[in-house]
């Protein structure tokens, strides 16, 4: 099939080639955007579910609320009425922006990470690229929201937003590099930077207790690195408690303080399929991606595991925006340079050694 | 409670071995500088030259121990201008003393006191915007309630009020700009932020995100406050808007500063049951208001409408719903009256009371959910410990009270050492932490919670046996107060932010002639500054909600 980047497969490109029949070359391109719409739009009804609604409902819950519950049953309809209420608004252009790199930017923001979801593994044929680098890949794009942000805070003219763009600069270098070498440690197990692959190494049970068999999830081989990149995935993510990028409080809106209406949308709806994609990603690295936690539960499809599984990333995020204050700029640096980056180099020697004496 | 009399140091001229004020010595001291002797009605005053301010008030300070400036009251008569620098001790409050510096009508000046105080930087530089006396030396005589452009002192007698003004909108400018080497940047910081709590406006300088200077500007909530009061009875009209000021919820406490300021200068007696009352209710508003204090404090810290924030917006609500049962009101209470309050408790009685008792029982656990989440969070010490810090002589050169000033050490709290209400004969403590940070001002407000449930909880006892027969909750009060001419008087309470004082000078009408508010959270937000500067804008944004500041007090 198509094979543009080295050593790529393709497997829900070829499952829909299949299943309707095509052949050729054109056949393929239509497989490709089938399938890419398909993925594109998973990921955005979870973000859409999750914005208007399921944000609010879950912070209700610890904050001892109700939240929507008038439009629909559990107030899902709210969903219809919020996305009226955003794209009806004015699209208010600021005198004095740089155009238009203004406008580019909220398109980078949700493109970053929708292109982030080309190579996660979602059960079954569900995935839409396979490449050999995939791990790189996904970090990569990732990484490009980065500079949407800088772009946005730049580009709107506006002092407030500038602090923001620069603090989410500040705050990706010092929390990408501890993400990444974490990230290297789980290679180092799996041997391979394919994310099938990765997923397919975390299948062995890891010890057997009452008859269970626990899965080798790289979660419980190390939880210390686990535990080490849900925190810097929450900096990736700029959430609490490193929500400072954006910090209402302080910068009032950071970099989206000048957007409205349909750009606010697509920073909003970025910033949720960033939450997501860090999901994904955990949920490939650590929890096995698709697969069921014990055997006996494997007759749910592993879509469903995949989408609790980042569902429950997303739930421990709104938890920690709940309950954790926010940190300052400066004493997020210093936690990002000197504590985690520190500690996953550790952990990374470690995972060497081990991986290492054991092999 | 202990006396209210604290034993001063020997070497502080003019007290007297019994601890009590003698104001012959004071005079003596003094020498030439006094003029005249005026009798007000809390202290007496002493009349002074306008070039001499600055050497008597130093003497006083230095000499006699008045360290704390309370407030600042300018107003204009048919023949003068007159300041008033309302003197007291930090460490025995009852120690008053008035400096009076009367001007001439056409060139109405007098030396400015700020070099000697700082606090009266911002009290001059008000009474220069309402009244019009140009204060010589000032480092910085500009409007600061009204726009820069305002024509006029509106409280001068010659203020023609149908006038129409004209604002114009003027963009501000970095008063460093100019100097391009130093690379700073000048942000406002509201009137409309997220942080702001209300309309205020933070003049910053920033160098990358260090703060270099901070300016407050104040004024948006202005209403006229004390012109408004001007013009109405002591006896029926004012009562309503001291809620006004203070109003996140605080109201039975801004009342009691009027009620006590008109019922001293007219000498009435409130009976002692509606004394429990007042303070039943002052102290329930005093909670109410720390609750806010803490839910918006976690709001500025942790960032958007988080669990604390609800929390403490769900116990305040059960303190709201109690106030609302007593006074008919939600915010606005209007439930004190000049020798007394308006009724008495909602019937039946008991179930009143035991809803006040339900909800002290759940205090102590409730401040246990907050210490659990906040002030032994990790994060949270990272963010309040050793920032902000107040040092308690700048404190007390800036007239910082209330828990700002207790969360530096000071140990000032008028309920007890200027003792009123029904305070003496009950069972509390004063909270005080050493800290001089953020998080000593956040510990002071949980304790001082903790406190108003002790105090609440004993009114509520007496409540319950009071007999029958007994309850009078009004004194005989005439139905018009026409208090002597020219008697004057400065009262202050202890209100949820600090020490709220009202000064009245009567002209033996039924309205007063000069009406002025000492709020505590002017004086308290002119500390911002010291505070902020070489830190961080998150740190600025912690100062500010440690202030607790509510702008209708600031702006009045």
């Amino acid at each position: 099939m198509i094979n543009f980047l080295l050593n790529t497969q393709t497997p829900l490109v070829d499952a829909i080639y299949h299943l309707l029949g095509f052949d050729g070359f054109i056949g393929t391109i239509i497989s490709a955007f089938l399938a890419a719409f398909l993925i594109g739009n998973i990921m955005l009804i979870s973000a859409g579910i999750a914005g208007p609604w399921a944000k609010r409902k879950i912070t209700a819950l610890f904050t001892d609320r109700i939240a929507v519950n008038r439009l629909g049953p559990f107030g899902l309809l709210i969903i219809v009425a919020d996305a009226v209420r955003l794209l009806a608004k004015e699209l208010i252009v600021p005198e004095g922006v740089d155009r238009p790199s203004w406008d580019i930017a909220p398109l980078i923001l949700p493109f970053s990470a929708l292109l982030g979801f080309a190579v996660i593994p979602m059960g079954g044929p569900l995935q839409l690229a396979d490449p050999e680098t995939g791990l790189v890949f996904v970090f990569a794009v990732a990484s490009l929201a980065s500079m949407g942000v800088v772009i946005a805070g730049y580009s709107s003219n506006n002092k407030f937003s500038m602090l923001g763009g620069l603090r989410a600069v500040a705050m990706n270098i010092a929390y990408e590099i501890p993400l990444l070498v974490i990230a290297a440690s789980v290679v180092l197990f799996a041997g391979s930077l394919r994310l099938s692959e990765i997923v397919a190494a975390q299948a062995d049970p890891l010890i057997v207790i009452a008859g269970i068999a626990i899965p080798s999830w790289y979660a419980f081989v190390n939880p210390f690195a686990f535990v080490l990149f849900l925190v810097a995935n929450l900096a990736e993510i700029g959430r609490n408690p490193f929500d400072i990028p954006e910090a209402p409080t302080e910068l009032v809106a950071g970099y989206v303080t000048e957007y409205s209406s349909v750009y606010f949308v697509l920073f909003f709806l970025g910033e949720f399929l960033h939450v997501f994609l860090g999901g994904a990603i955990i949920a490939t690295l650590f929890l096995g991606g698709p697969a069921a936690p014990i055997s006996s539960l494997s007759f749910i499809p592993g879509f469903v595991w995949f989408l609790l599984k980042i569902w429950s990333v997303f739930f421990f995020t709104q938890w920690m925006r709940a309950a954790i204050p926010r940190i300052r700029i400066d004493q997020m640096i210093e936690i990002g340079w000197k504590g985690l980056l520190v500690l996953s180099f550790i952990n990374l020697i470690f995972t060497a050694v081990l991986v290492g004496v054991i092999a | 409670m202990s006396s209210a009399i604290i034993p001063v140091k020997k070497d502080i001229i003019g007290v007297s071995k019994n601890g009590t004020l003698d104001y012959t010595k004071l005079e003596k001291m003094l020498g030439d500088l006094v003029l005249q002797k005026e009798d007000h009605v809390n202290a007496p005053a002493f009349v002074i030259r306008p070039d001499a301010v600055e050497e008597t008030l130093t003497l006083l300070r230095d000499e006699a121990g008045f360290d704390h400036l309370s407030c600042v009251t300018a107003q204009e008569y048919e023949d003068r201008f007159e300041s008033i620098y309302h003197l007291r001790k930090y460490d025995s409050p009852q120690h008053e003393l008035g400096i009076v510096v009367p001007s001439p009508k056409n060139n109405p000046w007098n030396q400015s006191a700020s070099s000697v105080f700082r606090t009266a930087d911002w009290h001059e530089r008000e009474a220069y915007d309402l009244v019009g006396i140009h204060y010589e030396g000032h480092p910085d005589l500009r409007r600061i309630l009204l726009p820069d452009t305002w024509q006029g002192h509106p409280l001068s007698l010659d203020y023609d009020q149908n006038k129409p003004q004209i604002i114009a909108l003027q963009e501000h400018e970095n008063p460093l700009q100019n100097n391009v080497e130093d690379n700073t940047m000048f942000i406002n910081i509201g009137p409309h932020h997220p942080a702001t709590h209300g309309v205020l406006h933070l003049k910053t300088v920033l160098d990358g995100e260090h703060v270099v200077a901070v300016d407050p500007d104040i004024g948006y909530l202005h209403r006229c406050e004390e012109q408004m009061c001007q013009g109405l009875n002591y006896r029926y009209q004012i009562m309503p808007y001291p809620d006004r000021w203070d109003y996140s919820s605080a109201g039975l406490l801004n009342e009691w500063a009027y009620a006590r300021a008109a019922e001293d200068l007219v000498n009435i007696e409130v009976p002692e049951y509606a004394e429990i009352l007042r303070t039943m209710g002052a102290e329930l508003c005093r909670i109410c208001a720390h609750f806010l204090a803490v839910g918006t404090f976690a709001l500025d810290i942790y960032g958007d409408f988080t669990a604390i924030f609800m929390y403490a917006m769900r116990d305040r609500e059960i303190v709201q719903s109690i106030l609302e049962d007593l006074t008919g009101q939600r915010m606005m209470f209007n439930y004190f009256r000049l020798g007394g309050v308006v009724w008495d408790l909602p019937e039946p009685r008991s179930e009143f009371l035991s809803k006040i008792r339900i909800f002290l029982d759940s205090v102590p656990s409730g401040i246990q959910e907050y210490s659990d989440l906040m002030t032994s969070n990790e994060i949270f010490q990272l963010r309040c410990v050793d920032i902000g810090i107040l040092s308690p002589d700048v404190a007390r050169q800036y007239g910082v009270t209330g828990p700002v000033a207790r969360g530096s050490g000071i140990d000032y709290d008028l309920r007890r050492d200027d003792p009123y209400g029904y305070y003496k004969n009950l069972d509390w403590d004063v909270v005080t932490k050493d800290g001089c940070d953020i998080y000593s001002r956040f510990l002071v407000r949980l304790g001082e919670v903790e406190q108003s449930a002790k105090i609440v909880d004993q009114c509520v006892s007496l409540l319950e046996s009071w007999p029958e027969e007994d309850r009078i909750i009004q004194a005989n009060v005439p139905r018009t107060i026409k208090p002597p001419a020219d008697a004057e008087i400065y009262r202050a309470v202890e209100a949820a932010k600090g020490e709220l004082g009202i000064y009245i000078r009567s002209d033996g009408t039924q309205q007063p002639a000069r009406f002025k508010i000492r709020s505590p959270c002017f004086s308290n937000l002119s500390t911002l500054s010291e505070m902020a500067v070489g830190g961080l804008v998150p740190d600025l944004i912690a100062a500010l909600g440690s202030l607790d500041i509510v702008l209708g007090e600031v702006d009045r």
